[in-house]
């Protein structure tokens, strides 16, 4: 454990323990949403932030958080209010704050160099005073994503319920949108604005292949998330690769061992389940005479227990999967179920 | 609603509507597509903007209602799944957010309440089972439940039966059939009725954006609608398009 001796590992694993536990719980709500890449963009804008810090010499984390929260309420009004093509005015926005950011850095008389470290992050040069700042943001983050879950889950799920429910839901979505702008202006440092959406979303997308429930789904989340975001540190340490990149990276390769397994779990429940209610449907559809289809194809054999044919149990009868139809005997032909 | 117009886009959708529901009535809200019912339960929701005329909720400007727990919505929607995961359970359990307060956790008469729902339309079983894995009719059945587990006194339900297999429709029956029993008033919007005719006690058609019919439901709503074969009463009836004219001079209508 020699190497918690130094001091800069120690702020390293601190501000990436944070921050991968943070980043998924706010992604989460934006995977629900489908604004997947809206941390992508609100990320863009924070370049003109970071700059704006340079420019003016304040804290580049500072003005990096205000001018993200700024571009988030702008991002969440014209998606609210702007009925025609959202995504184009979206797109504006997050490539004026990409040029902005770069042509401010220019005038601050500060290379591209610094304005990297900012892009694609540099955890190892990270001061006590920037920890402690994303350790109490993301605490923040992390005390409104899961403590307000209930209410943000409902919102992202159905706004025009969680409106009747008597939720205010404009606010609701602006705070996701504030939460969004925090946590990328603290995962900045770690894995760098340019990457910070991966280190929102890809947890999430990771987690649901295997989940089921929202819960799961924020918790595993948030899980990945840390793993990466301390794995990568860990191995950067070791080893001269960047450690922004590293977490993303380990990230995605969890996405690429998790998504078989969803294929296979998925796969297994769809054929474990059953034919819906095949009693009660059955009863029904015999009240009701609906559903009466006669199955046109020409029948070469009787079907029958030894036919080869799958067979289902259809209420009072048996059904026999042939070419994906459930054929059913009437009589003196077959009818479609 | 007193004399509400409502545009959309610029586009004249209701005009003139004067409707009034009282204390546990069961009323359906029906007409053809574009004739205006979603857009009238919606702007009595306050989820529309008027453009003149007043929306009142238990007698409060809509505007200013606040209390939202006395109301359910069940929102006209292909499916109950959002971008990730979410069991029926949790689903339901949004529900209950008009009588949560935040960072408060769930309590247990908030369990009880999400338990019941689930058990009026048939669901128990699937509780614990992702929303994606179930059927439309099913998950149309959880939206149902979502709405009940805040146990409203008004139940406003936006096309609950469009799509629905029969065997979900008749749970959604014996689930309304429960709720009107406990006095609760239910507003209903339906392209027909089906296993629903039976509970429905006054129909409002709509067409055009204006109120064309009020009164109680007559046959053309209801029988030929469920489309019983075997029980024809009324066979010159059978397979008219239930809403397409019902003030028609060729109508037996029996206000």
């Amino acid at each position: 454990m020699s190497v918690l001796a130094y001091d800069f590992v120690v702020r390293a694993l601190l501000a990436a323990l944070f921050t991968g536990l943070a980043a998924p719980a706010v992604g989460t709500y934006l995977v629900q949403r489908r604004l997947a890449l809206m941390g992508d963009g609100i990320g863009h804008v924070a370049v003109t932030g970071v700059a704006l810090g340079l420019l003016t010499g304040t804290a580049p984390l500072l003005t990096a958080v205000v001018v993200a929260v700024l571009g988030a309420g702008a991002i969440e009004l014209i998606r609210a209010r702007g009925r025609t093509s959202g995504d184009v005015a979206l797109a504006l926005l997050f490539y004026g704050g990409i040029a902005g950011g770069v042509l401010l850095t220019g005038l601050a008389g500060q290379s591209a160099a610094v304005l990297n470290r900012y892009l694609f992050g540099s955890i190892s040069s990270i001061s006590t005073g920037e920890v402690a700042m994303t350790v109490l943001l993301a605490a923040g983050v992390l005390l409104v994503a899961v403590g307000l879950a209930p209410q943000l889950f409902g919102v992202a799920q159905d706004e025009e319920f969680a409106r009747v429910a008597g939720l205010r839901v404009g606010a609701y979505n602006l705070l996701v949108s504030v939460l969004a702008a925090v946590t990328v202006t603290v995962a900045m440092r770690t894995v760098g604005l340019l990457l910070v959406s991966a280190l929102m979303v890809i947890p999430v997308a990771t987690a649901q292949q295997v989940t089921r429930s929202f819960r799961a789904t924020l918790l595993a989340a948030m899980a990945i998330g840390t793993l990466a975001a301390l794995g990568g540190v860990s191995v950067s340490v070791f080893v001269r690769v960047a450690p922004g990149a590293t977490i993303v990276l380990l990230a995605l390769g969890g996405y690429l061992v998790a998504y078989p397994v969803g294929v296979l779990l998925r796969r297994h429940a769809r054929i474990r389940r059953p034919f819906e209610d095949p009693a009660e449907a059955w009863a029904l559809e015999r009240d009701h005479d609906v559903d009466h289809t006669t199955a046109d194809e020409d029948h070469g054999h009787q079907h029958g227990p030894d036919c080869g044919h799958p067979a289902v149990r259809h209420g009072d009868h048996v059904d026999y999967v042939h070419d994906g139809h459930r054929h059913a005997p009437h009589g003196s032909h077959y009818d479609e179920h | 609603m007193r004399d509400v117009a409502v545009e959309l886009g610029g586009r004249p959708v209701l005009r003139g509507i004067d409707l009034d529901v009282g204390w546990g009535e069961v009323l359906a809200l029906l007409g053809a597509n574009g004739s205006g019912k979603s857009t009238l339960v919606r702007t009595l929701l306050g989820l529309v903007p008027r453009v003149r005329g007043t929306a009142s909720l238990f007698g409060e400007h809509v505007e200013d209602f606040g209390d939202w727990q006395r109301v359910g919505f069940v929102p006209q929607r292909a499916s109950a799944t959002s971008g990730v995961p979410a069991t029926v359970a949790e689903v339901v359990a949004a529900g209950r957010l008009s009588r949560r307060r935040p960072f408060v956790p769930l309590r247990r008469a908030d369990r009880d309440a999400i338990a019941t729902a689930l058990e009026v339309v048939d669901l128990s079983h699937r509780a614990r089972d992702g929303v994606s894995t179930l059927s439309g009719g099913q998950q149309q059945r959880v939206l149902i439940a979502r709405a009940l587990a805040g146990e409203p006194d008004l139940l406003v339900l936006d096309e609950p039966t469009a799509g629905v297999d029969l065997v979900s429709q008749q749970v959604l029956a014996d689930a309304l059939a429960h709720l009107v029993g406990r006095g609760v008033t239910v507003l209903l919007v339906a392209h027909e009725l089906g296993p629903l005719a039976g509970l429905v006690a006054r129909t409002v058609v709509m067409r055009d954006g204006r109120t064309a019919y009020d009164g109680p439901a007559i046959d053309l709503f209801t029988d030929a609608a469920a489309h019983h074969h075997e029980r024809n009463e009324h066979p010159h009836l059978d397979h008219t398009p239930t809403v397409a004219s019902p003030l028609d001079p060729t109508t037996r209508s029996r206000p």
